[in-house]
């Protein structure tokens, strides 16, 4: 093959219709499969965030009926061990109250009276901090936190 | 060739493009369209509901952390009438369980007010009632035949937070209650009503899972500790109730409080009402004085008030406890002849005689001796005539009439020193005496131990409302009180503990003049001397057994002061002072 049949076929390659219409067609597909990856991708994360919103309200649900039934129970095993129900059941028991002549102090080297601790039933209250980070990154958090990972920096 | 192609590929380019611009304009003409707008309406109103939100009133504990107060849930139900099958099955099954009447419920379901689609039949439920139906409703559900409802669709069960007490009647008179509008009254739950309330609220919630963070947080109401001892608050009702029938009593008060912060341990009143029952409260009260007499209930406390005459003539130098006087039975102050409780005269007497013997006679000496403005300006500086400032609802201030007021007369000046012509309440008293007790200092009694809140706990510190006498008097005076009742034999004495205190048997006045068959009969009294740990005061009115305080609330003080004791672990004073003295 000489250098002037070469050239005639560049030419010929050159002006060939086809290829221009097949180059933008190409963009075109292009165009459409990358719109369709990122509509694939807006509808991923989309999903799953509307999933861990309907768990979020699922749990916010549940938290609430878990809040009422510990208070329930609190109420309830306060009822159980009142004062006039203790009373009874140590009389029945075989107990009686003492009376002031009764009682043998005993000194005890170093100890010192305990104030009771007093604790709170209030449940710790949530804060953005506390929150799993799925719930509040973002696409583009998540994909800076996965390239970290990946390249194995440190967080 | 190839240009025909090219022309039908322009064509069908064409052609494409004109209905890609169709399907686009059509798409924004539909969601622009009249229509569109009704449907989006339509949506709108079912992006949002409407939830009510019941946050948890804060409980209350004791200082030992025994639950006083807290919340259990009870049911809401009511009906959706756009979801009714059968309105006389939800009336009979709801008439049946629930004890209510048929006609009734079936007339709210049948004929509800216009433009509601939703009605309650009953509230305040207890859980057991409505599982109850709950299970009836699915089991009807069951049986009806496929694909059809059952004969309770439509019943609705909404659960909600009740307060709930379950020590019943315990402390009732100093913790309130409250309403099912969410009021509290009386006592701490009036007192603390906002605090302690978590405002019930109806909310907005997003039911699109994406505005899930808007889903509003509610804080619960604040906890409060208080300074009240449930065991110790346990034995002086009980106390109570057993002097009452001994003594025959009409009502009665004891007050346990820690003189040297102010903090109450018990206060024991009658009547008391069970507070999940609240509703009782028109049928054992009469008037809301009645409800916590220990705050609320002004009386002529008598003698046990010659403890202040007393400390104010000490401490304005007036007397001595050595200085001496002639008791010739009676004395004349404003016209007016003073006699002592006997009638009879008592001879030579000291300062501590005085007390011992209850002298109204030596009493009426001393004030007059101080004068008018001396004496007054010591009861104004004990806060007579003023309110204690304890945080509990309804206190009253009490009445002390001086020197300008129109009803005040200079008999006053006499029968004002033994517990006449002035009225004060049980712990306006207790107020007034912890300044003896306390070395020249008086406390603000108080109920509240500690705020908790979000998991941090806020201590209410002691406060003192001034030092009307010098710690020198205070030191004398409870001295003087010591041996008074150590000389008498008195029966509020307390095995192994020396306690310091006075009774009073003040005559009640009927229609003007007093009656000397009907009497308040008190003791206030405090110990160990040495180092007073617990202050005491006993109220019993109009007992019948016997109309004295020496021989009625003495003894309960005995009683209440030998238990208190035992549950504050106060050793008894030899063993006591040999730890000190380690």
């Amino acid at each position: 093959m000489n250098i002037q049949n070469v050239n005639h076929f560049v030419h010929a390659y050159k002006i060939a219709p086809w290829r221009i219409q097949r180059q933008w067609i190409g963009s075109a597909l292009l165009m459409v499969v990358a719109l369709a990856m990122v509509a694939t991708l807006y509808l991923d994360v989309t999903s799953q965030a509307a999933i861990a919103g309907r768990e979020i309200q699922d749990l916010t649900a549940a938290i609430t009926i878990s809040q009422q039934m510990s208070g329930d129970l609190q109420t309830q095993l306060a009822s159980l061990t009142s004062a006039r129900i203790m009373q009874q059941r140590a009389l029945e028991l075989g107990f009686r109250p003492m009376v002031s002549g009764e009682a043998e102090y005993l000194v005890v080297a170093g100890y010192s009276v305990l104030e009771p601790d007093i604790l709170s039933s209030a449940p710790l209250q949530m804060s953005a901090l506390t929150i799993p980070p799925q719930y509040n990154e973002s696409l583009l958090d998540w994909i800076d936190e996965k390239i970290i990972f990946s390249s194995g920096g440190i967080r | 060739m190839r240009q025909q192609y090219a022309r039908r590929a322009q064509v069908l380019t064409f052609l494409m493009g004109l209905i890609a611009l169709g399907i686009i304009v059509q798409m924004t003409r539909i969601q622009n369209s009249v229509e569109a707008a009704v449907f989006r309406q339509q949506a709108s109103n079912y992006a949002y509901v409407l939830r009510p939100f019941y946050p948890d009133r804060g409980e209350i504990y004791d200082r030992r952390g025994h639950l006083l107060a807290g919340n259990k849930s009870v049911y809401e139900i009511g009906v959706d009438l756009n979801l009714v099958k059968d309105a006389h099955a939800i009336a009979f099954a709801v008439s049946e369980e629930l004890v209510l009447e048929y006609a009734k419920i079936l007339d709210t379901i049948q004929y509800p007010p216009q433009g509601l689609s939703y009605v309650v039949i009953a509230d305040y439920i207890e859980p057991q009632q409505a599982i109850n139906l709950q299970e009836l409703k699915k089991a009807l559900q069951e049986q009806a035949p496929e694909g059809t409802l059952g004969g309770l669709t439509g019943l609705q069960f909404r659960s909600h937070p009740h307060r709930s007490y379950p020590e019943n009647s315990l402390a009732s008179n100093i913790i309130g209650f409250v309403s099912r509008e969410g009021r509290g009254y009386f006592g701490i739950e009036e007192k603390y009503d906002t605090l302690l309330a978590g405002n019930a609220v109806q909310v907005l919630v997003p039911t699109d899972p994406n505005k899930a963070f808007e889903i509003p947080r509610v804080p619960n109401g604040t906890t409060l500790v208080l300074t009240i001892n449930r065991d110790l608050q346990a034995s002086a009702e009980q106390i109570l109730d057993e002097s009452l029938l001994k003594y025959d009593a009409q009502s009665g008060t004891i007050i346990v409080m820690d003189p040297r912060n102010g903090e109450l341990l018990a206060v024991a009143g009658t009547p008391r009402m069970d507070l999940n029952q609240f509703w009782n409260y028109g049928t054992i009260y009469n008037n809301a004085s009645e409800f916590n007499r220990a705050i609320s209930m002004p009386y002529e406390p008598g003698s046990v008030i010659k403890i202040l005459t007393m400390a104010a003539a000490l401490d304005s130098g007036a007397v001595t406890p050595a200085t001496t006087y002639l008791d010739t039975g009676s004395i004349l102050v404003g016209g007016a002849t003073i006699q002592n409780w006997n009638q009879e005269p008592w001879g030579m007497q000291d300062m501590t005689g005085c007390l011992q013997h209850s002298l109204n006679v030596c009493m009426a000496t001393l004030s007059t001796k101080m004068g008018a403005g001396t004496f007054y300006s010591y009861m104004d500086n004990f806060g007579f005539g003023q309110l204690s400032g304890v945080d509990l609802a309804g206190e009253a201030a009490g009445r002390l009439k001086i020197p300008g007021d129109s009803d005040w007369y200079p008999v006053d000046l006499g029968t004002n020193a033994f517990g006449q012509g002035v009225t004060v309440t049980p712990l306006q008293m207790m107020m007034a005496v912890s300044s003896i007790a306390n070395k020249g200092r008086t406390v603000t009694p108080h109920a509240l131990y500690a705020m908790m809140r979000d998991s941090r706990q806020y201590n209410v510190p002691a406060q003192f409302a001034g030092s009307p006498i010098s710690e020198q008097t205070a030191n004398t005076l409870t001295a003087m009180l010591a041996v008074s009742l150590e000389s008498e034999g008195s029966q509020a004495l307390v095995p192994g503990y020396r306690v310091a205190g006075k009774t009073g048997t003040a005559q009640i006045p009927v229609n003007g003049f007093y009656d000397s068959t009907q009497t308040n009969a008190s003791f206030i009294g405090w110990g160990p001397v040495d180092d007073p740990q617990f202050m005491i005061y006993v109220w019993l009115e109009r007992p019948t057994a016997s109309i004295w305080g020496s021989e009625t609330a003495a003894p309960i003080f005995s009683e209440m002061a030998q238990k208190t004791v035992i549950l504050l672990d106060i050793p008894p004073d030899t063993i006591r002072q040999q730890l000190t003295a380690k």
